[in-house]
């Protein structure tokens, strides 16, 4: 069971710009070492460092040693847990037709007033 | 320390799922080996062997009623309470098989459990089958351990097996995933006719 207190930290660690930028590129980038990631960013390796802190205690973002470097995973669990909390097995059916159509709809009309 | 580029693609298509279950290390380990009963967070299927899960040796995700197999693969590692690894092919689809890896840890009032795929065929039925599969199998497992139940998606696949059993494409059956591989059949070294 997902305690209130565990849901509250995944929360937490999703308000937060840059650490939801963080999930994005070990989601494109799966294993990339800390020092690569930090990279990324403008702000200093010890901010990024923080912002890694908080998403590790969540559980969203899960590590492995590699010789003196940390490979950086995306752990998807919690999210899974965020979802199973308010979502049936049939309402994600159709809610996952309600974002695609949003989706598809957002895309065509950006298309259509930036012609290329 | 610098990847080759042969580590960093088996690393992009590296994904890991981590739960921590509120049960000993013991009893995750065994719901997650156990054979010959349907487990609600492997699809409600089977897992069957010869012999037992022992390295070096086939295992099979099989249907309760041994009509179809899903899964087929070789046991890599098996490491109790800590690690099992298997490769795996669906059956019905053409790709080449994956790697699955199951880590168990003791944590401070109980397990942390990770499960890692690799080598994933990328951009292959196979993939798309293994994502919300990940997802499915680390929730699932954390639910039956922890709650004696399995979740409302694993009971739903329990109770619509035989249902889904209609729809299983018929290079599924059983009989085309034997669990020892037919040997061909060696012609007898026949004694030289002497010249002469």
């Amino acid at each position: 069971m997902i305690t209130d207190y565990d849901m509250s930290a995944v929360f937490h660690a999703l308000a937060h710009e840059s650490r939801r930028q963080i999930l994005d590129i070990l989601k494109a980038t799966p294993g990339i070492p800390v020092g690569e990631l930090a990279r990324h960013f403008d702000v200093s390796r010890i901010a990024v460092m923080n912002h890694l802190a908080v998403l590790e205690k969540a559980g969203l973002v899960v590590s492995e040693k590699d010789g003196r470097s940390r490979r950086l995973y995306l752990n998807a669990a919690p999210i899974q847990m965020i979802q199973d909390r308010w979502m049936s097995a049939y309402s994600s059916q159709f809610a996952s037709r309600v974002t695609g159509l949003k989706y598809a709809a957002e895309a065509a009309a950006r298309q259509k007033e930036d012609p290329k | 320390m610098t990847a080759t580029s042969a580590d960093a693609a088996a690393l992009a298509d590296r994904a890991i799922y981590e739960v921590f279950i509120d049960a000993p290390i013991r009893i995750v380990w065994d719901t997650l080996v156990k054979t010959d009963e349907a487990l609600p967070f492997f699809f409600g299927a089977v897992c069957d062997t010869a012999d037992g899960l022992k390295p070096g040796k086939p295992m099979r995700m099989i249907t309760p009623d041994r009509k179809f197999a899903s899964v087929v693969g070789e046991v890599l590692e098996f490491s109790p309470p800590h690690r099992y690894a298997h490769t795996m092919k669906f059956t019905q689809f053409e790709d080449a098989p994956c790697t699955v890896i199951y880590e168990l840890s003791e944590t401070e009032g109980g397990t942390r459990f990770r499960l890692i795929t690799e080598n994933v065929p990328a951009g292959t039925k196979t993939e798309k089958s293994m994502v919300p599969g990940g997802k499915f199998i680390t929730e699932n497992l954390k639910a039956l351990v922890e709650t004696g139940k399995p979740k409302f998606s694993g009971r739903m696949v329990m109770m619509l097996g035989p249902v889904m059993a209609l729809f299983t494409p018929a290079q599924c059956r059983l009989e085309h995933w034997p669990l020892v591989p037919p040997t061909l059949e060696m012609p007898t070294p026949e004694e030289e006719t002497p010249h002469g």
